[in-house]
């Protein structure tokens, strides 16, 4: 259990990492990019294309992120870079769960319900964290299918009612709209550097990096198919359209006659995403349990711990979320690329064996 | 360690000294030639007919020497057991088995004259087949065995005794077919067997609390099976099976989930159908734990869940109803669990009365009543019906079920899906015997899911479950 499988790896890739980008991002792509959604969305998904490539390659090594730096910088600067990194992964959980406890919020009751029918999460987060990382793997070997199914049957309900020309013409609102696009989705797009606490803990297989990049993109397609659909169903009005997963399947002609079935496929995507947004909680307190050691009841604290946070973090935010929002996609907006873009090519440069 | 002395008296009185019980009766007799014999035994479990015709008839006509190979040779009985211990032989007396001895022997004779109290081999009433054998096990462990070894005509089945329970030694045999399960899940059965320090145990579920690595969850980690049919296919696929003494349950390690979907009958009808069952007892359980947690979820928050006509339906058979929809389905879902459990305990005559009760005091004039509406009703009687699709898996369907309508009625929706989580999470990282309790799906494997909710052809089964690490891994030639 304290392994994770190569096949694992990839129906993560595939089918788990798309459905953290079907919530807010379409909206929020729409918004900056000038209704030019696409082109940002497409190079995003190619840069961590590559970068889970250069993950998956240093998994060869088969020694976790501490062992590596150690063996490259010395004990203390791992020390330093590895709390330093467990600190990203909970920057980086933020965005997610503030994003997830909206849609819950939204999706799930028909008034707006008090913060606090999102903090059994929590709950089941410090239950998560608590398990080895490698844990995860026997998740996805479950979920991933049930996130397979919940995409497709979304687009299947969503596809008739979407008017695809008002995509084109792709690239009409120039390199502005593209580069603000880019800029402030730059925080939905962490795989890669949520793969990099699993380091030492993939069973390497021969070939496994261009099976995760050709997975990454198969999957990273599958939400671009999706984000299409969704524009082409909401076009200038997208923007206003925050739950993209829980809206574009309501025209469904069915529903007027079976009730909301498209509901089915959002609890899937919504177990998938419970999962999904667990991930930097859990590879953040497992970096703490490389720098502490697995000691008896050490994870139980600190996943507690982590979870206690963010459950004062997410209830005093509770009215913030579009100063958050603005504040992550903006000015703090570069620390996601340094990490989850720059970071994960630089595991190949870090050492396997202790320096002589 | 006292032990057997020349002195029938002195031996006599120690013997007395460890069973001072007022049913363990000494019985003196002596041969043609005046050799002084004395039978211990337990009066209500010693066959003393056996007794009478067996051993002590043969010895009343004995001319022989008083050493012990010479007495047994005249017995010509097949249990025969030499020993010295006192210890040893008080508690074979307890168990049923008489003892002998006779002036100027240091050791004693233990006759096996048990007697067998047991019913008749009978279909179970828990695994009613249509095709296929329909014997089952009964409380007799020896019997049990002997059902085991009539399938089974192979050296390598190896029956191991046990014994388990400081005060009732209760006889547990460990089965398995050597070369075929995994000398680590055999050792590991042995060893946590050894471990259980209790005192008395009626029942192989008592085991299951002690072989379970997550004793405290309510997920089952042993296999259970009243079968023999179903014990041996398990056995010959690689699992240690466990016969205990007094219970018509066998246990079965490692056990797998998907186990309790599958049913021997799958194994005897054409696969497409085995197929379609299977599937079809997954979709109940699932609709049985999951309808009422979504109805109560779906009317208190989110109503646009349901169609618009039911909607409307639903609205007017609420419309009166003084609870809130989640009390109005616990106390109809715990009414169908009170019917449910007096109806097992009951008398079959009584059990008639009570569906009566049931079904027309309870469920009509309720609802006429207005205290409860049709569709709870109709949701907690398909629910009830769903949870029996699995029968193994019933005590905790029941559970999950109770917990999802209670986070549901609190949370809604959203909890219910958390509460999956939970449960997906925890069912993945347990763990028994070396084998995930989710295989083959988690981790999946892709040889083993042919039979595991899909049934393949038996031609395209040729290999054991990759699950259970069977060191022989071919099973058709």
């Amino acid at each position: 259990m304290n392994k994770i499988s190569a096949r694992q790896i990839l129906l993560f890739l595939a089918c788990i990492a798309p459905v953290g980008k079907l919530v807010l991002l379409p909206a929020r792509l729409a918004d900056a990019s000038q209704n030019d959604l696409l082109f940002p969305f497409l190079l995003h998904i190619l840069v961590q294309t590559g970068a889970v490539f250069c993950v998956l390659l240093a998994a060869k090594k088969e020694t976790d992120l501490m062992g590596l730096l150690r063996n490259t910088f010395g004990k203390g600067a791992a020390f330093v870079l590895t709390a330093l990194f467990s600190l990203f992964l909970l920057f980086s959980a933020l965005l997610p769960l503030l994003e997830q406890k909206h849609f819950v919020q939204g999706a799930f009751y028909d008034t707006l319900p008090s913060v606090l029918v999102f903090s059994p999460f929590f709950l089941f987060a410090a239950y998560l964290c608590s398990k080895p990382l490698g844990s995860c793997g026997r998740v996805w070997d479950i979920v991933a299918p049930l996130a397979a199914a919940g995409l497709v049957g979304i687009l299947i309900l969503s596809a008739g009612s979407a008017d695809l020309t008002a995509l084109s013409p792709a690239g009409a609102a120039g390199g502005r709209g593209f580069l603000q696009g880019v800029r402030s989705a730059c925080g939905w797009f962490c795989d890669a550097a949520l793969l990099v606490p699993l380091l030492g803990k993939i069973e390497y297989k021969r070939g496994l990096a261009w099976k995760g990049a050709v997975c990454y993109l198969a999957g990273g397609a599958a939400a671009l198919l999706f984000t299409a659909v969704f524009y082409g169903i909401f076009q200038e009005t997208a923007i206003n359209q925050l739950f993209a997963f829980t809206a574009t399947s309501k025209y469904f002609a069915g529903v007027t006659t079976l009730g909301r079935i498209d509901y089915l496929f959002i609890f899937l995507l919504s177990l998938s995403m419970a999962y999904y947004v667990s991930l930097p909680l859990h590879g953040s307190v497992d970096c703490l349990l490389q720098l502490f050691g697995r000691r008896k009841h050490l994870p139980a604290i600190l996943s507690a711990a982590v979870a206690l946070l963010f459950t004062v973090i997410t209830l005093s935010l509770d009215y913030r979320f579009g100063d958050v929002l603005s504040l992550l996609t903006g000015s703090l907006f570069w620390l996601f690329p340094l990490f989850s873009v720059l970071l994960p090519p630089l595991t190949l440069f870090l050492r396997r064996d202790r320096r002589a | 360690m006292k032990t057997v002395s020349g002195d029938l008296a002195k031996t006599k009185a120690a013997l007395k000294k460890l069973l001072p019980a007022g049913d363990i009766l000494l019985f003196d007799f002596a041969s043609e030639k005046g050799l002084l014999f004395t039978c211990v035994f337990a009066d209500p479990v010693t066959d003393k007919d056996l007794l009478g015709e067996q051993v002590v008839k043969p010895l009343l006509a004995y001319g022989g020497s008083p050493s012990a190979e010479e007495v047994g040779k005249r017995l010509a009985f097949a249990e025969l057991k030499r020993e010295k211990s006192l210890e040893k032989l008080a508690a074979e007396v307890l168990a049923g088995n008489p003892v002998l001895l006779w002036e100027g022997m240091d050791e004693g004779l233990v006759v096996g004259t048990k007697k067998v109290f047991a019913r008749a081999v009978a279909e179970p009433p828990t695994d009613v087949t249509i095709k296929g054998p329909r014997e089952g096990f009964v409380e007799d462990v020896k019997i049990n065995a002997s059902l085991v070894r009539k399938r089974l005509k192979t050296g390598e089945l190896r029956i191991e005794s046990f014994e388990v329970g400081r005060r009732s030694k209760t006889a547990v045999f460990l089965c398995y077919l050597e070369g075929t399960s995994d000398k680590k899940t055999v050792d590991g059965v042995k060893k946590r067997l050894k471990e259980i320090d209790i005192d008395y145990v009626p029942d192989s579920s008592y085991l299951t609390h002690f072989l379970s690595s997550r004793p405290y969850s309510l997920v089952k980690q042993i296999g259970t099976t009243e079968k023999p049919d179903i014990f041996c296919a398990k056995i010959a696929e690689g699992r240690v099976g466990l016969l205990v003494d007094g219970s018509p349950i066998a246990l079965t390690a490692p056990y797998l989930l998907v186990e309790d979907f599958q049913s021997s009958e799958d194994y005897f009808v054409p696969p497409y159908r085995a197929t379609f069952t299977r599937l079809l007892r997954l979709f109940a359980l699932v609709v049985a734990i999951y309808l009422p947690a979504f109805y109560v979820a779906a009317q208190l928050f989110k109503l646009q869940l349901f169609p618009i006509k039911l909607l409307l339906t639903i609205a007017g058979s609420i419309r009166d109803i003084p609870f809130s929809p989640s009390l109005e389905m616990l106390l109809v879902c715990l009414v169908l669990e009170v019917l449910n459990e007096a109806s097992i305990r009951m008398p079959k005559y009584v059990g008639m009365a009570l569906s009566v009760v049931g079904a027309l005091v309870l469920g009509e004039t309720a609802v006429s009543a207005g205290f409860v509406s049709t569709p709870a009703i109709i949701i907690i009687a398909f629910s009830g019906i769903g949870l029996y699709a699995v029968p193994n898996l019933i005590e905790q369907t029941s559970v999950l079920r109770l917990v999802m309508l209670l986070v549901a009625g609190s949370v809604g929706t959203y909890g219910v899906i958390l509460a999956t989580a939970f449960v997906v999470l925890h069912l993945v990282t347990t763990e028994n015997f070396g084998a995930p309790l989710v295989a083959p799906f988690s981790p999946m494997i892709g040889r083993d899911l042919r039979d595991s909710l899909v049934k393949f052809n038996l031609r395209s089964l040729p290999l054991r479950p990759k699950t259970l690490k069977s060191p022989n891994k071919r099973r058709l030639g």
